[in-house]
């Protein structure tokens, strides 16, 4: 096509040219054509010559400009193909020599690799408890016994004598680790019966095994997801899945967190765009089951039908939900009775209701058999244990083998009633204490509390951490979060409840410690956390919700506004001394 | 094996083992056959790190490799062709379907389906049991396109193909015990993230052991070693900060630098001069367009290359870093335990203090039978980490059985638990590795890597000889690893060899007689000489296995592995035996 267009615009500057040519160049035309005339018949000799001379012969036609023009065209398109593409990049570069180079390196001064902790951010260090022993619902800390509802092993199955004899029985006959890759002699028995176990609990088609449970997330999505490819994003996902996204590169629209309305109305927007697109390109909702920074739970019901009806996969991280939400644990489709094979790709972690350890994803065939050779975390990293695959089919055995009248799990029911009350008494007592409220959801084992807003906005605390580059703009911000002294101050003074209740009843809780610095979505307001978990008493729990408001009280009675709060920065600079003491 | 032989579907479970307890412990880990068979892996201080030579095949192999890519893709095509017309059940997963995308289409999945599916059973082969010095593969037959069948019998082959350096995948002894107690006491799981409540004295002790192990301050260990790579970067760099990576390094390096969003620059494998002129011009030129100079530049690289055998040059690497003032970060994931006389790894074998580098990563998963990855530092930037580690905050911790095998098998290494064991380990895998790969060398094998390395890649080449080495070797009882694009570069298609301490010598001269024979009748014996190994200098290797088998005990102790044997040494070996 562009050929043609340049051929025209040259045949009619040449009529012009001609017409004003000196009689000499006649001469030299003359000789110049001799020569070449020579040139191109050295040039028939050659084989395949032939065929460039029928082609020169042809585009001639007696117009020797239109010639060289193409002749230009082939050395520009030959010098184009040539030149890498580094050289482009020469231009901005500067020159230096050698003894200049020399200079600048004496000159250059780099940063320490780390910036050491301040005594600001010290007494994070310090504020992360020591369990000696055994850890489960109850451990000792400070030669104390504690009772332990920071644990997320919540079906206590970490102290279930048949998973440990599994354990053991595995451990005797296979060791510990598996030493090597599930592709080169790293898969055992236990592994593909585990796969097939998850599977079949999950009422979905196939699993596959990971090693760990937050590197799941980033390798699924980026075995999925290339450039070009789209996903609809709920904006308060957690970590994983936002590293997962950056590392994908593909485009990310986001929904305001939990809201099907607004993710209904992106759909919409986005929808005469993808009609026209051709070759269809892979489109996902990419949401969690029970989000981990919020403790509440997705509205599937209305995301499925919205999936199905604009034709996108549903990506759902259930981490957090399997083994604890729905009658028998399978998570939030149970929940809402939704069938598994409505999800495309489910992703869940073995280290914590299973007490075991790695993550998981469940799907149909083609999309894990894909992972088998695509999933950077699966291909180049050695295999799950062969003990932890046979903790976690013992774990489900131990869940789905012990059901009551209702078909529901023994296991799972304790939970549930456990989590029920704890979130019924903290919402009871938060209603009478102007500093708390609850905020997760009343089927969240992990019972999140945060600080009321209005008491937040009398602190002039801002109503949200972080950057918003990424929601803004699909692209991560290039630099990291700075530290920042309110999030810090806000962290500080959850501990200081924490450490209330620790030394007052001995019992642990904990709080969101969410690194700031790495977050690329908004950050919430940190919270302080129950987790709830099976082997923790009624009676316990009780003491636990007792404690909990008057440590917010203690904690908090001199605190009236942002002086008041930044008053608590002493106490936060010497909290090294302060532990100590405890 | 019988006509009544049953086949399933589903992979049988481990078949019970009633053979006596010795017999099974012999099976994990041989017992040292001779007191010759022992060799300390260290290299002379003050003399260059000798560059890695190459050995090239003759020009028809390289020739006969890329027709035979053309031809599998051209039948490839054909194939998917004509499938698409006549059987399009098969290819309804790479076609949209009711308005969505296919999970892969043709074009991505070609190289999968028709060139790797061909050769499937050479992958993933299950197996059942410790992969000690003897790995039991359940025995398989392909069914349709990806699915087996399983008889129910296991095949026990000699195992070059498991990371395990130093012998420590093992059902009994005091590793296993002591995982055993921990279960007992501490459950199965860590239960909880570090820094919320998932930190208990065992991870303290354990991280204590690793940092006075490889002799540094402090240390942080994660659940997984990928994982530890993966948020590593995350928590050093930026896009102000300059990360300049070997071009060999493990794909969780370049995931966890992709993922801190820094500028990376890359450099030719293990060439120190490249290196240098690339920090230089960087330094000099700055970041891209503002041309401000770079926050700091961090140099990462492997300890020993996982597929090349290589070692790193770790004393010009601590020069260069020295001198323009970089930080230097080592993955140490094949290198510790396998290397130096006290096993401590790179570090150790170059008598290089550790202080002088700065971030010594490693894994659990090679050399200690466990799992998992740590990060040793100096104590400032190991708090920093507790704090601001991404693996530390969101990921589940280090479980309690994985720890006991850890702090364990360190002990033993060390030798405050079983004294003697762990030297005899460590002088067991120096010893093996320099026989096998000598034995190898002889034969006339084209081999990568360094003398004292435990990874011994040997070249193939052509694609349709890896299923055969593989398929070959496994029927005669030895389970070995052929890795090829994308982890290798296409052409350089090779199968891979992970030396043990877990074998004997005589397991060795088995391995050595097999592939003699399999070498003669694929044609793999076309070295040139150049990489050692020759009789006289200059002429190429292609020693009988007899002459081999002979002399080599001696040869492999010698210093540098002789790239010319004089005659006195081989009649030596022959008076040894």
């Amino acid at each position: 096509m562009s050929s043609v267009v340049f051929t025209t615009t040259t045949t009619t500057t040449t009529t012009t040219t001609t017409t004003t040519l000196p009689p000499t160049w006649d001469l030299v035309g003359a000789t110049l054509s001799d020569n070449f005339a020579h040139y191109l018949d050295l040039l028939g000799r050659v084989p395949g010559g032939q065929i460039v001379l029928r082609y020169i012969r042809s585009s001639y036609k007696n117009d020797p400009i239109r010639s060289l023009f193409e002749l230009a065209l082939f050395i520009f398109a030959l010098n184009y193909f040539l030149s890498s593409k580094k050289k482009e990049n020469k231009s901005d570069l500067i020159k230096f020599s050698d003894r200049e180079i020399d200079d600048l390196v004496d000159e250059w001064v780099p940063e320490p690799l780390v910036e050491d902790l301040t005594p600001l951010e010290r007494w994070q260090l310090n504020s992360i408890p020591t369990i000696k022993g055994k850890n489960g619902s109850h451990v000792i800390i400070n030669d104390k016994p504690v009772v332990n509802l920071a644990s997320s092993d919540f079906l206590n199955l970490n102290e279930n004598q048949n998973v440990k004899e599994a354990a053991k029985s595995s451990i005797s006959s296979a060791g510990v680790g598996a030493c090597g890759p599930p592709n080169f002699y790293g898969t055992q028995d236990v592994h593909v019966r585990l796969e097939e176990d998850i599977a079949k609990y999950l009422d979905g088609e196939q699993s596959i095994l990971y090693g760990q449970d937050f590197v799941t997330a980033g390798s699924v999505i980026a075995a999925f997801l290339k450039r070009g490819d789209l996903c609809v994003v709920d904006s308060g996902v957690n970590l994983a899945i936002q590293k997962a996204l950056i590392v994908s590169r593909c485009d990310i629209e986001w929904y305001n967190h939990n809201d099907v309305d607004h993710l209904e109305k992106i759909l919409v927007e986005l929808k005469p765009g993808l009609d026209k697109q051709k070759p269809i390109r892979r489109r996902f909702i990419v949401t969690e089951a029970l989000f981990a920074s919020t403790g509440d739970i997705c509205t599937l019901p209305k995301i499925v039908e919205l999936k199905n009806k604009y034709k996108y996969r549903l990506f759902l991280d259930e981490s957090l939900s399997i083994g604890v939400l729905g009658g028998t644990g399978k998570g939030v489709v149970e929940h809402y009775g939704i069938p598994r094979s409505e999800i495309a790709i489910t992703i869940g972690s073995m280290a914590l209701s299973f007490a075991s350890s790695g993550g998981f994803c469940v799907g149909v065939e083609p999309m894990v058999h894909h992972q088998r050779i695509q999933s950077n975390a699966y291909v180049f990293s050695a295999s799950l244990p062969p003990y932890s695959a046979k903790v976690a089919s013992q774990s489900i055995r131990e869940i789905t083998s012990n059901l009551n009248s209702l078909g529901r799990s023994q296991l799972v029911q304790t939970l549930h009633d456990k989590t029920l009350f704890v979130y019924e008494a903290l919402t009871a007592a938060s209603k009478k204490s102007p500093y708390f409220e609850v905020i997760s959801s009343p089927h969240s084992p992990i019972v999140h509390l945060s600080l009321k807003a209005e008491y937040r906005s009398q602190l002039n605390l801002p109503a949200l951490y972080g950057n918003t580059t990424f929601l803004a703009k699909g692209k991560p911000a290039k630099l990291l979060n700075e530290f920042d002294d309110f999030y810090n101050i806000e962290s500080f003074v959850l501990q200081k409840v924490i450490d209330f209740v620790l030394l007052q009843s001995n019992i642990l809780v904990s709080r969101s410690k969410n690194i700031i610095e790495h977050e690329n979505l908004p950050l919430l307001n940190p919270h302080l956390l129950v987790y709830v978990n099976n082997g923790v008493s009624k009676d316990e729990l009780t003491r636990a919700t007792q404690i909990l408001p008057v440590a917010f009280a203690e904690v908090l009675k001199n605190v009236k506004n942002e002086d008041t709060l930044f008053d608590l920065t002493d106490d936060l600079v010497m909290y090294d001394e302060h532990y100590k003491q405890l | 094996m019988s006509r009544t032989t049953t086949y399933t579907t589903e992979i049988p479970n481990a078949p019970e083992d009633h053979r006596p307890a010795e017999i099974l412990s012999e099976l994990e880990y041989g017992k040292l056959t001779s007191k010759n068979y022992l060799y300390e892996s260290r290299h002379p201080v003050g003399e260059a790190l000798p560059t890695p030579i190459d050995d090239e095949p003759p020009y028809i192999i390289y020739i006969a490799t890329y027709i035979s890519y053309l031809i599998l893709i051209i039948i490839g095509h054909i194939r998917d062709f004509f499938g698409k017309i006549f059987k399009p059940r098969d290819y309804q997963d790479l076609v949209e379907k009711d308005g969505y995308a296919p999970w892969e289409d043709g074009f991505e999945s070609f190289y999968v389906r028709r060139l790797k599916l061909r050769i499937d059973d050479c992958f993933a082969r299950p197996i059942h049991g410790a992969p000690g010095r003897y790995i039991k593969c359940f025995n398989r037959v392909r069914e349709g396109k990806v699915g087996y069948l399983y008889d129910g019998t296991s095949n026990e082959c000699l195992n070059l193909s498991s990371y395990n350096y130093l012998g420590f995948a093992q059902s009994q002894g005091v590793c296993t015990d002591f995982a055993l107690k921990c279960v007992d006491e501490r459950g199965t799981s860590c239960c909880s993230p570090r820094s919320i409540a998932g930190t208990t004295d065992l991870h303290q002790e354990c991280e204590r052991v690793i940092a006075e192990f490889v002799g540094k301050e402090d240390a942080i260990i994660v659940s997984q070693g990928y994982g530890t790579n993966a948020n590593l970067f995350s928590s050093l760099a930026d896009a102000k900060t300059l990360v300049i990576s070997d071009e060999l390094n493990h794909a969780s390096i370049r995931f966890g630098i992709r993922l801190s969003g820094a500028s990376v620059k890359v450099f030719k494998h293990n060439d120190m001069k490249d290196l240098e002129k690339l920090i230089r011009n960087q330094i000099a030129q700055g970041q891209p367009k503002t041309h401000r100079p770079w926050k700091k530049i961090i140099i990462a690289v492997e300890g020993l290359y996982s597929m090349e055998g290589n070692l790193c040059n770790l004393p010009k690497l601590v020069e260069i870093k020295d001198k323009y003032k970089c930080y230097l970060f080592v993955d140490e994931a094949h290198s510790i335990g396998a290397l130096g006389p006290h096993g401590k790894g790179i570090c150790d074998y170059f008598s290089l203090d550790p202080a002088r580098v700065d971030l010594l990563m490693g894994t659990f998963t090679k050399s200690f039978g466990a799992t998992g990855g740590y990060i040793a530092g100096d104590k400032a930037l190991i708090e920093k980490l507790r704090v601001n580690y991404i693996t530390q905050a969101y990921s589940e911790g280090v479980p309690p059985p994985v720890l006991g095998q850890i702090v364990s098998s360190l002990k033993v290494i060390n030798g405050s638990l079983n004294p003697g064991e762990g030297e005899e380990r460590l002088k067991r895998i120096a010893f093996n590795s320099r026989y096998l790969r000598l034995g190898l060398k002889k034969l006339g094998f084209i081999v990568y890597g360094a003398d004292d390395s435990p990874v011994i890649p040997v070249l193939l080449f052509l694609p349709a000889k890896m299923p055969s080495i593989s398929r070959m070797l496994y029927s005669s009882k030895i389970a070995v690893v052929i890795v090829s694009y994308p982890a290798t570069p296409l052409i350089s298609g090779r199968a891979r060899l992970c030396v043990s301490a877990a074998l004997t010598k005589e397991d060795l001269d088995y391995v050595l007689k097999q592939f003699s024979v399999v070498g003669d009748m694929i044609y793999l014996k076309f070295s040139s000489g150049i990489a050692g190994g020759s009789k006289i200098a200059g002429v190429p290797p292609r020693w009988s296995i007899e002459d081999v088998l002979a002399s080599n005990v001696l040869d492999c102790k010698q210093p540098k592995l002789g790239y010319t044997f004089s005659s006195d040494s081989q009649d030596s070996g022959e008076k040894l035996d």
